[in-house]
């Protein structure tokens, strides 16, 4: 009895005791999804195109061809949904498979048009070049990492970082490489926040699944709470010395015109050349002070620690 | 009129026209990158920076980066204290006031600034309006001050460092609106060094690396440490690096621009004469200074 119910084909139970979504596998949680899909869709567009269908032909005929069409829409978006946790493996890899492609066809190509040393000259000319080419190089090796990373911070979401009922982890927008390592947009779904990537050692432990430095989240918009940034750091920036690009601003043939400051002869330079006098009050001052106040110190060159403004 | 513009232009500068770096105040200022090596821009109009860290962690050097910003800004007036001397005595020549190790001077400087604070605001309300723009009637006014403690703290009596902490106070709180802009440095700005309530006013922050977690919240503000800010953490060799507060409102940990003092020197000589072209500088008057201050 249970059994059946459970099985109803709108895909829930309406006993409410067994509606047990996170313990679901995930295919058959994914096969509810599509049949409530599948019932929604056939029911809406079913409505619609029967409207629409029976203003040109008769209603029964009219309700009969909304009904096919409804069913037709709603297979369709049942296998996309069956179909999805296929396709978005794909989707994930896109970029790998897109560069494997053209890398096997490439290939075939090239040994079809070209005699074999012809095809291993270009290749090692497409290869070498730009590994011999310092900057080039580092910026296709940055790029690599980019993708790199957003596999492991996938991973990471599904593995260890909280997420809602339903199992939908954030979305993983763009990477970008920085001088520091990588920069990442990750669009958080409901049930997540920025104070759970925040929580003590998420952000440790998403440093070591991106074999990295640092990680630092932050929000990376003002308007939305979902947008963040993932920033990954690898290298350390900061230890270089960063010039100031305001001398650029100066043209070079400035005429040697600067004014110098009125010079001054060296004295009283070393201490013996600077009497031990009793402290007094300011002689420049209009107003008497009053002489005992023994944090009064008139002149630079006595009361002067030097440890203080080093 | 036409006539003597045309003959005007060419006859005072042959070849070297000396045009300003065409800087203004209100780009914002470059301060140097962050940790992810992204550029950090600083906007100072209408705001004031506080600069802090220990003896050795860069502090004047950032002040002379944003000094020499505002040194090629050709609209820009600068009065600078420094009772150290030489962290901004390379811009002695481009400046307007340069106050050394004299307190009373500073004091005066000060009256200064506060008295066409007012004139400013007066003319603005008759003008109806609440603050300046670019390309205004006049130009802006950089305050800068390294070494505050100097002044506030050590030299002269207890009344006189109150009367400048008070003014630079004042000067802070409404100088905003009417282009006229502080930027200060000290090595700890706690309650002894400076009055709190004018330490609470400066907008920006930085603070360069700071012997305890207490000192760095000190000048970034109160509970920044226990969030993970603290410019103690900053290695003592990586000089110019530090925790900024700016726009995001969030310390972020960046590395200044550094200037090195062939560099200063050049921005400052091409300053001074492009400021002495221009009319900018009160060269004569200042001098005038420096011969009384020589001669007493
Ligand atoms: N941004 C920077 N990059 C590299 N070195 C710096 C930087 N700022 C300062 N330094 C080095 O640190 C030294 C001390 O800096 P300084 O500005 O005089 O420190 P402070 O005024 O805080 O005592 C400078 O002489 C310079 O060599
Ligand atoms: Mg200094």
């Amino acid at each position: 009895m249970s059994k059946s119910t459970s099985r109803s084909p709108f895909g829930w139970s309406n006993r409410g005791g067994n509606v047990t979504v996170i313990e679901a596998p995930v295919a058959r949680s994914y096969r509810r999804r599509a049949t409530i899909a599948f019932w929604v869709t056939l029911g809406v567009v079913g409505l619609l195109a029967a409207t629409v269908a029976s203003h040109y032909l008769h209603p029964i005929l009219g309700a009969l061809l909304g009904g096919v069409i409804g069913v037709a829409v709603g297979a369709v978006v049942f296998a996309l949904i069956v179909a999805w946790p296929v396709l978005r493996v794909f989707w994930h890899w896109l970029t790998e498979i897109v560069l494997g492609l053209v890398a096997v066809y490439g290939w075939n190509a090239l040994m079809q048009s070209t005699p074999l040393w012809g095809s291993l000259l270009i290749v090692a000319l497409v290869v070498g070049v730009p590994a011999a080419i310092g900057p080039v190089r580092r910026r296709i090796v940055a790029w690599i990492w980019c993708l790199v990373v957003r596999h492991r911070l996938r991973m990471c979401f599904a593995a260890f970082i909280a997420t809602n009922r339903s199992g939908s982890l954030p979305l993983i927008l763009l990477a970008r490489p920085t001088p520091a390592g990588e920069r990442v947009w990750v669009w958080l779904r409901p049930g997540l926040s920025l104070r759970d990537l925040e929580q003590d050692g998420q952000v440790q432990k998403l440093a070591v699944a991106c074999w990295a430095n640092e990680v630092r989240v932050m929000r990376a918009s003002r308007k939305y709470a979902a947008l963040i940034r993932v920033d990954i750091t690898r290298r350390e920036p900061l230890a270089a010395k960063v010039l100031s690009p305001l001398p650029d601003y100066v043209p070079t043939d400035v005429p040697a015109n600067a004014p110098t400051s009125p010079g001054m002869p060296p004295v009283g330079l070393d201490l013996p050349d600077v009497p031990d006098e009793p402290v007094t009050a300011p002689t420049d001052t209009p107003r008497p002070r009053k002489p005992r106040n023994p944090t009064t110190t008139t002149s630079p060159s006595d009361g002067f620690d030097p440890s203080d403004y080093a | 009129m036409d006539l003597t513009d045309t003959i005007e232009l060419p006859t005072t500068s042959p070849d070297t026209v000396p045009v300003g770096a065409g800087l203004s105040i209100f780009d914002p200022v470059f301060l140097g990158i962050d940790e992810f090596g992204q550029p950090v821009y600083l906007p100072m109009i209408y705001r004031n920076i506080l600069i802090g860290g220990e003896p050795g962690a860069g502090k004047s050097s950032l002040l002379n980066t944003i000094v020499g910003h505002a040194a090629l800004c050709p609209d820009v007036r600068l009065c600078l204290l420094d009772g150290k001397q030489v962290e901004l005595g390379l811009w002695e020549d481009a400046c307007d006031v340069f106050v050394g190790p004299d307190l009373n001077h500073a004091i005066r400087t000060l009256r200064r600034a506060q008295t066409v604070m007012d004139n400013r605001y007066t003319f603005l309300k008759a003008r109806r309006r609440r603050k300046i723009g670019p390309n205004d009637l006049f130009g802006q006014i950089l305050v800068a001050c390294d070494e505050i403690a100097y002044f506030s703290a050590t030299a002269g009596d207890k009344k006189d460092q109150e009367l400048f902490a008070a003014l630079l106070r004042d000067i802070v709180a409404r100088g905003r609106a009417v282009g006229i802009i502080v930027a200060a440095a000290t090595q700890r700005p706690s309650s002894d060094i400076i009055p709190t309530s004018l330490r609470d006013i400066f907008a920006w922050r930085f603070a360069g690396r700071c012997t305890t977690d207490v000192s760095s919240d000190i000048v970034l503000g109160h509970g920044w440490a226990a969030r993970g800010f603290s410019s103690n953490t900053i290695d003592p060799n990586n000089q110019g690096a530090g925790y900024l507060i700016s726009e995001g409102g969030i310390p972020a940990l960046v590395k200044a621009a550094y200037m090195t003092d062939a560099d200063i020197i050049r921005v400052a000589d091409y300053a001074a004469w492009t400021r002495r072209q221009s009319g900018l500088t009160t060269t004569a008057e200042r001098h005038a200074t420096t011969d009384i201050k020589a001669a007493a």
